[in-house]
């Protein structure tokens, strides 16, 4: 006889912990907890909504999908409720401060629960709401985490796949949430052939393995579906956040501008000059994120962002 | 305090064939493939017997030559007997004994050894005084012990402790035992190498002290799983235990960061069991430093540290512990000085890594209380035995064993002025190259260049200190550069068979590039001092 399927508890009424309550609802028709202030109680058809954390101490899988900014005051309310039992997850793409400290850190800190792990991968909060089929990687180190979210999870539309590497799951979900933007501004310039635009790509992932490494991440978690996968989606995924954010920079809108036309709270924007800056004090090459850098920062000019750029791609 | 005559162990002797066969059954049950089991076995100690003359050796090679060939003709129940012989045969090797009045001997009998060879006029005394042989007072100056003793106390009454210490020496379970006994914990049961058990004294306590047997020339998975399974039956059973979870004595003389944990591990294998049978019984870790002023065996341990096939000695069987003159020469050294060896208890963690307080209770990084029990449910709400999530514990309480290692490490003179002229030597070979550096001979450095050097050294250890990083030796924090250098050279003057450093008419001479780098490896792991791997930041020019 099959266990039943857990309760799964999701905090976060934004469109991504929407749409991760709807797919653990759809895919095993799981009991789901929501905690949002954006919906009421009954609007969303088999998901109960809450409105504070008392309930998820019955919810033994928990994904957390807030911004990573309030992730630390959240985390802290919620363990108060949490034992050792529960599994917590998050969907959160941002590293923390300037020591780059990822959420399941933060996680570890702020609540009791040990048996932490993180989505990452190309899966767009769309494709979960609509049920188009897709593909999403889980992380952790504990095996019991990555077979529950498996088992939660998984369907015919949503491919779950495992790795160990929490660390390096976490960095390349960050890591490529700013090529993301990168990407966006060089594909909508007459001037980046699909050439320079692999270029471009490939020299950029390979930088951006050479910092996680630095955190203790594996390459072959960057180079994998959570890391070059969610990168190659982007490039298909018009309507991704940072891709929005890279295309408005790239045609002379402002950062402000980009935002806004983006929608929803990009963690790139803040993230990539940390990430610049944490690859300069730990010795390790950081020209795309830094040309990145100064592109959000409004410091360069699109032609000047992209001949260095491109003098970097055909270097080596 | 606890009665110490209740700890479990004072009842080992009636429940050693119990624990034995538990250890033989549950082996051979969670064995999912005896067939693979003893042809790794077989591989493997084939591998280790062939080539040596030892009649004995080649008795057992033709027995597992034997046992190869037949393996695969035997049918499953042949190879579940073979198997049940062999985990017998091991079980019984390494299940120890324990005589209580050895071990009220020997209590009375170590202090009184060590006061001898301190203070040979002291047994002259005590013809018209025999009680004072007996004082453990005598030591308590020369060995200190420091850290929480009540906490653990308590600790000790409501579940079982496993004490987890650094490891630098061969008298570190002597030393580590006398720190228990003076702190009036009860008496742990530990592994103690089989090389240890060749030396008959050292052999006829070990046996009747609750020591265990193990052979680290066995590398197969038959014997590691026997091993893990007997510890795991003591804990269940409430045996206090310790482990030295470095594995073997740091060569290097830096404090271990890279623990071996399939023994830690069966702290957690235990209590999840005992919560299964639904007679919790809570496991307490203890990571504990042991701080020498000098170490016995430097010379050979940083020597070996420094060959290349180094590494691959895991067992040394003719260093300076092996040699009666140069443990008492050393003894005598050490023991002429006040608190020339220190050892800390640290905070005590359970199996999970987390604080835990004198009741027992398990706080999360935030000070709340949790339920440890609940780390071992499975998403079900049930107990459940699971290796790998087991594991994936024991790595995370290994990274906290580590970060108390490093915590209550007590850095002594010796450490400090070996750290400062190092950086001296360094600076002379103009190069971080560790072997460059270490080539530089009798360099005689300015006195005053030198206190100067140990000054900023110790100011560093000070500032870690204030932020809780690590202990600075009683006596150390106010005084000169120049008192610094004098305490260090006379610990080190006497004992090491070429000196450290020596006075000269014109400065210091530094005599043994090598012991200095042995001694300042200590503030390694505290990101002070000399690091070959790291580059030269936040150096003195």
């Amino acid at each position: 006889m099959t266990a039943p399927a857990p309760i799964v508890g999701v905090i976060g009424g934004g469109p991504w912990g929407l749409s991760l309550a709807r797919a653990a609802r759809r895919a095993k028709q799981s009991e789901v907890v929501l905690h949002t202030r954006r919906h009421a109680d009954g609007s969303l058809p088999g998901i109960r909504i809450v409105r504070d954390f008392a309930p998820f101490a019955d919810t033994p899988l928990i994904i957390v999908a807030v911004p990573s900014p309030i992730v630390r005051s959240v985390a802290r309310d919620l363990g108060d409720h949490l034992s050792g039992r529960h599994m917590v997850v998050h969907g959160i793409r941002g590293l923390s401060g300037e020591e780059l400290h990822t959420v399941s850190q933060i996680l570890r800190e702020e609540t009791p629960a040990r048996r932490l792990g993180a989505l990452g991968g190309p899966v767009q909060a769309p494709e979960l709401h609509s049920g188009r089929a897709s593909a999403m990687v889980v992380g952790s180190a504990y095996p019991d985490v990555t077979a529950t979210v498996e088992a939660t999870m998984a369907g015919p539309w949503l491919q779950v796949k495992t790795t160990d590497d929490i660390v390096g799951l976490e960095w390349a979900s960050a890591l490529m949430g700013c090529l993301s933007v990168g990407l966006g501004y060089a594909q909508v310039r007459d001037d980046v052939s699909p050439g320079l635009l692999a270029a471009l790509v490939s020299g950029a992932v390979d930088e951006a393995v050479a910092i996680a490494k630095v955190a203790g991440a594996q390459a072959s978690t960057l180079y994998g579906l959570g890391g070059y996968g969610d990168l190659l989606a982007s490039m298909a995924l018009h309507d991704r956040p940072e891709v929005v954010v890279g295309r408005a920079l790239a045609r002379g809108a402002s950062l402000e501008e980009a935002q806004r036309e983006a929608e929803l709270r990009v963690e790139a924007v803040e993230l990539v000059p940390r990430v610049a800056r944490y690859a300069q004090l730990h010795g390790v090459a950081s020209g795309f994120f830094a040309a990145l850098a100064d592109i959000l920062m409004g410091e360069t000019s699109p032609e000047a962002a992209l001949a260095r750029l491109f003098g970097m791609s055909t270097r080596g | 305090m606890a009665n110490k005559r209740a700890a479990p162990i004072f009842r080992f002797n009636d429940q050693r064939a119990r624990l034995v066969r538990r250890t033989v059954d549950r082996v051979c049950e969670d064995m999912d493939n005896p067939l693979l089991a003893l042809n790794d076995a077989a591989y493997h100690e084939t591998r280790r017997l062939d080539g040596s003359k030892r009649a004995k050796d080649q008795e057992r090679l033709e027995r597992w030559k034997g046992l190869a060939r037949r393996l695969g003709k035997m049918t499953q129940g042949e190879r579940e007997l073979a198997l049940r012989e062999l985990v017998t045969e091991y079980a019984e090797d390494i299940a120890g004994n324990f005589d209580p009045r050895v071990f009220s001997f020997s209590t009375r009998l170590v202090p009184t050894l060590v006061t001898g060879l301190l203070n040979p006029s002291r047994l002259v005394r005590s013809i018209s005084d025999p009680t004072s042989l007996f004082s453990i007072e005598s030591l308590r100056d020369k060995v200190r012990v420091e850290g929480d003793v009540e906490r653990l106390r308590r600790l000790a009454e409501i579940g079982t402790l496993v004490f987890v210490p650094t490891h630098s020496s061969n008298l570190d379970s002597i030393v580590f035992g006398f720190a228990i006994e003076a702190s009036g914990l009860p008496p742990a049961t530990y592994g103690a190498g089989k090389n240890l058990f060749t030396n008959p004294l050292l052999s006829f306590f070990m046996h009747n002290l609750g020591a265990y047997r193990v052979d680290r020339r066995l590398r197969h998975g038959i014997y590691k799983d026997c091993l893990k399974t007997y510890s795991t039956i003591l804990i269940e059973n409430g045996f206090h235990s310790l482990f030295f979870p470095g594995g073997t004595r740091s060569r290097s003389g830096m404090v271990e960061q890279h623990l071996k944990l399939g023994l830690v591990g069966t702290g957690i294998e235990a209590y999840t069991r005992t919560l299964l049978a639904g007679q919790e019984r809570k496991v307490f870790f203890i990571p504990s430093t042991i701080n020498y002023l000098i170490t016995l065996e430097a010379e050979t341990l940083i020597d070996d540290f420094l060959e290349a096939a180094g590494k691959a000695r895991y067992i040394i069987e003719n260093d300076e512990s092996s040699r009666v003159a140069r443990v008492a020469a050393f003894a005598r050294k050490l023991l002429g000085m006040d608190g020339s060896v220190v050892i800390r208890f640290g905070e005590p963690l359970d199996p999970f890594g987390c604080a835990v307080d004198g009741a027992g209770v398990s706080h999360d990084k935030r000070g709340r209380r949790i339920d440890t029990a609940s780390y071992v449910r499975d998403v079900h709400g049930n107990f459940a035995l699971n290796a790998a999530r087991n594991n994936q514990y024991t790595r995370e309480l290994g990274l906290e064993i580590a970060d108390g290692f490093r915590k209550e490490t007590v850095i002594m003179s010796t450490n400090i002025v070996a750290a400062a002229a190092f950086e001296l030597l360094r600076q002379a070979a103009g190069t971080q190259d560790l072997f460059s550096v270490l080539r530089v001979r009798d360099e005689i450095v300015d006195r005053d260049t030198l206190a100067r050097e140990v000054l900023r050294v110790r100011d560093q250890v000070v500032d870690l200190e204030k932020s809780g990083g690590v202990h600075l030796h009683e006596g150390l924090h106010n005084i000169s550069g120049g008192d610094l250098v004098a305490q260090a050279m006379r610990a080190f003057s006497g004992y090491h068979t070429t000196p450290v450093i020596q006075p000269r008419a014109d400065g210091v001479a530094l005599r043994d590039p090598k012991l200095l780098f042995y001694y300042q490896n200590r503030l390694t792991a505290l990101g002070l001092g000399y690091d070959p791997t790291r580059t030269a930041v936040g150096r003195a020019s």
